[in-house]
């Protein structure tokens, strides 16, 4: 079910790309920007579904030692 | 690709071009390409040496002229107060081009050796004064230095005669005589034959001096001195020397000789002083009235220097300019063909295709300015020469192209790395560096060179943060970057955000080791807050970041190698695309990429329902080598899973000898193919010798020399050569593969040690204050130090050096992993004559 929310993000970042891809002007920067908003938007997407991912079903939980009452 | 547009993509398409340049406007036109920036001349006698240049002899005189510029330039700047040099851009200009500019020039020339003869004769009569008035100051200070020594010499002589009358016992006498002060001092000196020598001497000779004196005369003398305070300033060096004065009383012709001698030896200067009261001040006297005679010439003259100084100072700027644009123009000229018979200077030299029409227009400019009718003629060339390559770079991109170049410079027309570097350069750097905080502080620093970027240029950086500013852009990105990645990680300066609701909750009576409760969330962005701090945090990141970096790293790789394809198409290799690219992709992916696809899997199954027990990827990809074709059912990640693996394992097998062999195969037969037809020795290329010489025949005359040589550049088919490279490449590539993989494990090494030396940082400064239990002033006093150390070493060690080592880690992933797999890097850089980087190449 959660793992649904990766792709759902990810098909909106890629909406998101293919807009960006035809809605920039043209123009002396329009090679630049394509890819690097296309790159960032990859790799930023990577980034935070890898992260995500990694805490979907954690083999461990955490634990700590030195916690006080009031907490 | 003939886009209306540059683009950094690849590099621009380029002309070889001809020029043929009447002799009347060859200065000007070479002005006006130089002013455009996008013409590289070639030179066309590359046999001749520097001497036998046509315009050798132009351009000695102008180093001259730009000797005498640069010897103004210093006497200027030595100038106390100082002088301001006129900026050039409030100089009127020189008349660098038209029919008045080779006058213009002779003038200056002209014009420059008469300041500078003029500059010599008062530089000379300067010093000579100087000199003579350091001689008088040092006169005077030796006058007033002794009449102490004078005063202080007579007590000491009645002493010492006291001291030795002592003995006879006829002392009391003596002694209450110089008491009750019936022993004048000039009298009782009078009964001595008192010699001496007096002078100046360094200070720092001074103590060398005494000894020497010491042992040369074995004590036999008095020997005083006292320390000049004011230091001597050197007229032409302008250095600052401190002198002693110094004054020796001794006995006998003998030893004042030697005296004399061992004092002129250690560069001490004499002076000759009259031992009565009287004419010393005399002496005295006369000295300062010579000193304020002196003094008055110094000041009129050094007004005079002054005046003459600063009428160059005016015009410096323009001049240096105008003689650094002449030089630049004839060494072009040199490098043209020139004969002087014919009266026409024939260029030959390497221009975007896209610039041809500009540049016309500035040959027609040229003409104008020149004031002939006649324009220089351009013809395009055709060639199988390799042009030089150009990216076009705004000031935003030149500090990513850079970091690519300084690689290698990408062969002509070949997909640039550095379109790509632009974000996935701050993007790798930005894993390795992730922290919100580090992030900020990188990001305003850059940020503010930005904004003041044009202030900063103009009154220029000093030289090390000169590479900080010039990557402004490279590193606002990355603390852009680094911003994210911090959010990610969750890392403020080691501490953590708390923003959305966390997954984890610690049970409500904690007592000793507690284990926390999951809540069924999921912490939507980034890592949980409730890992900070936790035992094992260090166990989950350490999973988490590993295999991070192999995930991005397999799709790095993946994208580098995808970029050979556009590669392949625009050169017409499409064979590459079956018998390189394809295998290259299948292999690494049915390795790595089955790797990344069992990450995924593997986080994405729930193992507390599953039956079996979550497996070790990293034993599951040994033992799909070691053992193929089976699977212990207890570390199963799914069902047929030995089947897959053994596919997989198979494909990778099969493209080894698909990499070795298929290219080196279809290379032999396609050569045999054209042997068949008896075409050997014209090889491949299908336009052949697209001829260089063949317009040219056309000429009446023969320029031919000025024609590019036929590049003999094509190979005899050789196979074996063929072969060897291909064994190597692929070696290259399949064991490159795992290497490199494993070389995307930095991004976890360099995030760890980042992660942790900034909590170290923490708990050893600012932590130890807010844990402090002394009273509110110690700690406020404590906090105060500890805070200034703590944000010492997160800006010196975290951000600097840190920044600095990630930076490293990834332009080596840049350089090695990602650009090995794609770039040929075999060009070389285009380099056009241009006026616009002038002053810079000389400093």
């Amino acid at each position: 079910m959660t793992f649904f929310h990766v792709v759902l993000v990810g098909m909106i970042i890629a909406a998101i790309g293919a807009v960006s891809w035809f809605v920039l002007p043209k123009g002396k920067n329009q090679t630049l920007l394509r890819s690097s908003i296309l790159l960032t938007l990859t790799s930023c997407y990577l980034m935070w579904a890898i992260t995500y991912l990694a805490q979907l079903h954690p083999l461990i939980s955490p634990r700590r030692s030195d916690l006080r009452a009031e907490y | 690709m003939s886009t209306n547009y540059p683009s950094l993509f690849r590099s621009e398409e380029m002309s070889l071009v001809q020029l043929y340049i009447p002799s009347e406007v060859a200065h000007d036109t070479i002005s006006e390409l130089a002013e455009m920036g996008n013409f590289q001349f070639k030179d066309l006698n590359p046999t001749l040496t520097t001497f036998q240049r046509s315009f050798t002899p132009r351009l000695r005189a102008l180093a001259e002229s730009s000797r005498r510029l640069r010897l103004f330039q210093t006497q200027i700047t030595s100038l106390s107060p100082p002088l301001g040099i006129t900026p050039l851009s409030a100089v009127p200009p020189f008349t660098t081009v038209g029919p008045r500019a080779q006058n213009a020039y002779d003038e200056l020339e002209g014009k420059l050796k008469e300041h500078e003869r003029r500059l010599a004769d008062m530089n000379r009569s300067w010093e000579e004064l100087g000199k003579r008035k350091s001689e008088l100051e040092e006169k005077r200070w030796v006058l007033r230095e002794t009449a102490g020594f004078f005063n202080e010499a007579e007590h000491r002589h009645t002493e010492i005669r006291t001291s030795f009358d002592d003995g006879d016992g006829t002392a009391p006498l003596l002694e209450h005589a110089a008491e009750y002060g019936t022993l004048p001092g000039e009298t009782g000196l009078s009964g001595f034959d008192l010699e001496f020598v007096s002078g100046t001497i360094e200070r720092s000779r001074m103590p060398t001096f005494e000894r020497i004196l010491w042992r040369v005369l074995r004590g036999n003398l008095y020997m005083n001195y006292s320390e000049i305070e004011e230091p001597f300033v050197d007229p032409t060096s302008g250095k600052e020397t401190h002198k002693d004065v110094f004054i020796i009383f001794a006995h006998g012709t003998d030893l004042l000789a030697k005296i004399r001698k061992v004092a002129e030896s250690m560069g001490g200067t004499l002076y000759n002083i009259d031992s009565s009261q009287d004419k010393r001040s005399d002496a005295l006297r006369e000295v300062t009235a010579r000193l304020e005679d002196v003094d008055t010439v110094l000041y009129n003259m050094g007004q005079t220097r002054r005046v003459e100084l600063s009428k160059i100072a005016e015009v410096l700027e323009a001049w240096t300019d105008a003689v650094r644009r002449e030089e630049e123009i004839f060494k072009t000229l040199n490098l043209l063909s020139y004969d002087q018979g014919r009266k026409t200077l024939v260029a030959e030299g390497w221009c975007p295709t896209r610039d041809i029409t500009a540049i016309q227009l500035g040959l027609r400019r040229a003409m104008d300015t020149a004031g002939t009718s006649v324009p220089a003629i351009l013809s395009e060339l055709r060639t199988h020469q390799t042009p030089p390559t150009f990216h076009r770079t705004n000031k935003f991109t030149e500090g990513f192209q850079t970091l690519i170049d300084s690689y290698g410079i990408a062969t002509y027309q070949e997909v640039n790395p550095g379109l790509y570097a632009v974000i996935t350069f701050p993007f790798l750097f930005a894993v390795m560096f992730g922290d919100i905080g580090h992030g900020i502080l990188m990001f305003m620093t850059a940020a503010a060179m930005i904004f003041w970027e044009k202030q900063i240029a103009k009154n220029g950086v000093n030289e090390n943060l000169e590479t900080f500013f010039f990557g402004r852009y490279l590193i606002v990105l990355m603390g852009t970057f680094s911003i994210y990645t911090g959010c990610m990680y969750n890392d403020i300066f080691s501490k953590t955000l708390h923003l959305f609701q966390s997954g984890w909750e610690w049970p409500a009576d904690p007592t000793g080791l507690v284990e926390a409760q999951s809540t069924g969330h999921i912490y939507p962005f980034g890592m949980d807050p409730l890992w900070h701090g936790a035992d094992n945090a260090l166990i989950f990141n350490n999973s988490y970041k590993m295999k991070m970096s192999i995930i991005l790293g397999v799709i790095h790789m993946t994208f580098a190698i995808c970029l050979q394809v556009p590669n392949h198409f625009h050169f017409k290799k499409y064979m590459n695309i079956y018998a390189e690219f394809i295998p290259q992709i299948i292999f690494f992916h049915s390795i790595f990429g089955y790797l990344v696809v069992c990450i995924i899997y593997k986080w994405s199954i729930d193992w507390t329902q599953s039956s079996t027990s979550p497996p070790g990827l990293l034993n599951m990809l040994i033992y799909m080598f070691l053992s193929p074709g089976t699977v212990d059912p207890s570390v199963q990640l799914y069902s047929g899973q030995a089947f897959v693996q053994t596919v997989l394992l198979l494909m990778a097998m099969i493209c080894v000898p698909w990499m070795l062999a298929l290219k080196p195969y279809l290379l032999w037969k396609e050569h045999n193919k054209i042997k068949a037809q008896g075409y050997q020795g014209l090889t491949g290329h299908e336009n052949g010798r697209a001829s260089t010489s063949e317009p040219l025949e056309d000429e009446e005359e023969e320029v031919g020399m000025a024609v590019a040589e036929s590049t003999d550049d094509e190979h005899p088919f050789e196979m074996s050569d063929i072969i060897v490279h291909q064994v190597i490449h692929t070696i290259e590539f399949c064991l490159g593969c795992i290497s490199n993989t494993a070389s995307y494990l930095r991004l976890w090494a360099l995030s760890l040690a980042h992660a942790q030396l900034s909590e170290v940082l923490w708990s050893m400064t600012l932590d130890l204050a807010f844990q402090s239990k002394a009273g509110i002033i110690t700690r406020g006093l404590f906090l105060f130090v500890t805070f200034a150390m703590w944000f010492g070493g997160t800006v010196g060690i975290l951000c600097v050096m840190e920044g600095l080592s990630a930076f490293l880690h990834a332009l080596r992933l840049h350089w090695v992993e990602a650009n090995g797999k794609h770039y040929m890097a075999g060009g070389y850089p285009f380099l056009p004559l241009s006026f616009a980087n002038l002053g810079r190449e000389e400093e």
